[in-house]
């Protein structure tokens, strides 16, 4: 009895750290932004400047939001730009990481750290470099295909997206590539020495050790570019001075930030971001889903 | 059981990263209605925030600060209003803490400051005797209802700078009407391909408005306790039509004002000419000192058989926020600002904009020859504008949001789907919409 009641205390000793923190900055924050997004100001006077006050909406904010062309765009244009942007970025990091894994490669921590380091760019700062690139008149890549006869438009309509996607691949790519090195490492050499002695070759090592050993390392670094696709929100809002194509709903997040702080509607706000949330979980888990049933099949 | 360890870690992170989006929709809401004030002890040291981004202002608070040991006005620069500025006050408001005593606050965003509750009507603090020292106009853009709600600093009126080198050199007349504009517009291009007589900024719709205005709209109105909004009106269809045939026969570029390519473009010569306000000139001599001597100013070209009409773009004022601690000093500070000739000298170097107080022209640093405009005193030609601005130009609280409306239409229109004239009438929907969103009586007209 005594033991049982110990052995309680010492589990909630041991998470109560966890859970206090796991309310106040997760549990909190999304309810509290479900609440708001519930509601709606009602103001009263003449021209309605004699004050306001919060009341009850319902789910008004989320039919606004999901009647408003504008904000159903974005939400479609991420989904486009994940719709490319993932497999290449996945392609891209696992590609780098076997390359430097395999056994004739040389001058490995440079290379590693080589492209790591785009990363360490805060998205800001990497996008007003890119933002020089593409500015015609100022980029002297824009200038040299003009003088090869290309006329390169890197941020018009309808290929701003793509710039964007540049910028998103130059910046994540190494520390996605990491993710799967750190995988790669964890993989006992002995199976290496054993597929050796069967006779396999570099690329079947590649295709029937490497590859599935490292699909969990693929699986979560896919979740992460398909979220980081959907909040698509520094890289367009810094292009966006710029470029004539970027509007304020071009992202769900820049159609939320919008709405937020310079329409202070923060109800619709709230309203905006929840749906991007579930947007995001619904494809996050149900990629989960299909990668874990996939699993358990083979 | 290790993979699905991972996905589970993987998606807790993330999900983590989605609270963090979700707190950033559900920024607090607060309530601040305490507007007493405290009043100052005689001799009593007090201190006022200032939060501003106007060019010249830090000169003209060392002047007050020198004058005026008692009370020191501490200025911070802030991002211009619409980039971020006023989302940094917005908030500062709503948490009810962190909003400065004064702040920098244009004409049409007043009456957003208002709906917010965030603004100190200021005829308790003996405004009022000033209202003589301020143009008329100027002066109602701050005053609503028996309430004014900041002190008038700054307008814009309008003109058309040009190249007249270039004009010279290629036998163009400058354009007195919008009709001889796109004829300009397209000798032009004839004589180099790779200049263009302007831009249509697709992103800058404060700039169209200003065009609307000139023609004659009236976007925003009040009628008893509503809101009209007639932003389709057939002066702004007739603006939006006009640009319409001037971008489709390519005979203005479509890049962004106020960015790089644009800054270049000046400065190179590929764009010879500018319709824009007074406070132009020093955006030009900053960003293309390499054309000094190049440039000349003449007055906005005119509609056909309209009286002579200009127009504002741009205005601004000072304004002491909710929560001010010492009303009666912020007041007295923003009066000096700007009606004090010294201050006034000073905003004026730092290209502020034109004076709202009244009769600043005469001696004052904008009453003199331009070295940049060739020896041109080209202040005449806005003095001459700002006579001829209609005067009764209002704006609603969801002014921004209009513009972003409008700005979303014109890029669609750019990137060939629809044209100007359907982003107006888009705008004239959308805005309707805002307001009633916002709680507020509106009517279309």
């Amino acid at each position: 009895m005594t033991t049982r009641s110990t052995r309680r205390r010492a589990v909630a000793g041991f998470l109560m750290p966890f859970l206090l923190l796991y309310a106040a900055f997760f549990i909190l924050p999304i309810g509290y932004a479900v609440y708001q997004s519930l509601l709606k100001t009602e103001r009263s006077g003449p021209l309605g400047l004699g004050g306001s006050h919060r009341v009850f909406a319902g789910l008004s904010n989320y039919t606004t939001a999901l009647t408003d062309p504008g904000f159903v765009d974005s939400i479609l244009r991420v989904l486009g730009f994940a719709l490319v942007q993932v497999p290449l970025m996945i392609a891209l990091a696992t590609a780098l990481a076997l390359l430097l894994d395999s056994a004739s490669a040389w001058g490995v921590p440079l290379f590693r750290g080589a492209y790591f380091l785009p990363y360490g760019v805060p998205g800001v700062i990497a996008s007003i470099l890119w933002g020089f690139l593409y500015v015609p008149g100022v980029s002297p890549i824009v200038d040299i295909l003009g003088k090869t006869g290309i006329r390169a438009d890197f941020l018009g309509s309808g290929t701003v997206l793509w710039s964007v996607a540049n910028i998103v691949t130059w910046e994540f790519a190494g520390y996605n590539m990491l993710v799967v090195v750190a995988q790669l490492k964890a993989i006992d050499t002995d199976l290496y020495e054993a597929a050796r002695i069967d006779g396999a070759n570099a690329w079947q090592v590649v295709r029937h050790v490497k590859l599935p050993l490292i699909r969990p390392a693929i699986v979560l670094t896919t979740v992460f570019t398909i979220i980081g696709s959907l909040q698509l929100f520094a890289e367009p809002l810094v292009l966006r001075p710029i470029s004539t194509a970027i509007s304020t709903s071009y992202t769900p997040n820049l159609a939320a930030y919008t709405q937020a702080f310079v329409n202070n509607n923060y109800g619709l706000a709230a309203a905006q971001a929840v749906i991007l949330a579930f947007v995001a979980c619904v494809f996050s888990f149900g990629f989960l889903r299909l990668t874990g049933q996939k699993g358990d099949k083979r | 059981m290790r993979r699905w360890r991972l996905g589970r870690r993987g998606r807790t992170a993330l999900l983590g990263g989605l609270a963090l989006l979700l707190a950033l929709g559900g920024c607090g809401s607060g309530d601040d209605t305490t507007d007493a004030g405290t009043q100052r002890s005689p001799g009593q040291k007090v201190q006022l925030v200032f939060w501003s981004w106007v060019p010249g202002v830090d000169k003209a608070v060392a002047l007050w600060n020198s004058e005026n040991p008692d009370v020191q006005v501490k200025l911070e620069k802030i991002p211009a209003g619409s980039s971020g500025g006023y989302a940094k006050m917005h908030a500062a408001l709503q948490a009810g803490k962190g909003a400065p005593d004064l702040a920098q606050v244009e004409y049409q965003n007043i009456p957003e400051f208002l709906l917010e509750d965030g603004l100190v009507d200021l005829t308790k603090y003996g405004v009022a005797d000033s209202q003589g020292k301020f143009a008329d106009w100027q002066w109602r853009q701050v005053a609503y209802g028996n309430g004014v709600y900041a002190v008038p600093q700054a307008s814009g009126p309008m003109g058309f700078f040009y190249r007249s080198d270039l004009f010279q050199k290629w036998g163009i007349a400058v354009p007195k009407t919008w009709t001889e504009y796109k004829a300009a517009a397209a000798t032009i291009r004839q004589k180099d391909p790779k200049v263009y007589i302007g831009t249509f900024p697709p992103g800058n719709s404060a700039w169209f408005t200003s065009l609307a205005w000139q023609a004659g709209a009236k976007w925003f109105s009040v009628d008893g306790d509503t809101w009209v909004v007639n932003i389709d009106s057939p002066e702004t269809l007739k603006v939006a039509e006009y640009w319409d045939s001037l971008v489709g026969d390519k005979l203005v570029a479509t890049e962004p004002d106020f960015a790089n390519a644009w800054y270049k473009h000046l400065q190179n010569g590929q764009i010879a000419g500018w319709v824009s306000a007074q406070w132009g000139d020093s955006i030009l001599s900053g960003n293309a000192p390499d054309t000094a001597g190049k440039w000349r100013v003449a007055p906005m070209p005119q509609w056909d058989g309209a009286p002579f009409a200009s127009a504002n773009w741009g205005g601004s004022s000072t304004a002491v926020l909710k929560g001010a601690k010492y009303p009666t000093e912020a007041t007295k500070f923003a009066v000096w600002l700007n009606s004090d000739p010294k201050s006034i000298d000073l905003l004026i170097q730092g290209g502020y904009g034109w004076p709202a107080a009244k009769d600043a022209l005469q001696g004052s640093a904008l009453d003199k020859p331009y070295p940049f405009f060739g020896g041109q005193k080209i202040n005449d030609v806005f003095a001459e504008a700002d006579a001829a601005i209609d005067q009764d130009w209002a704006w609603i609280p969801t002014t921004p949001a209009a513009y972003q409306h409008l700005n979303d239409g014109f890029q669609r229109a750019i990137a060939g789907q629809g044209t100007f004239v359907d982003a107006v009438k888009a705008a004239q929907a959308a805005t309707v919409a805002d307001l009633k969103a916002k709680g507020l009586k509106v009517r279309a007209d």
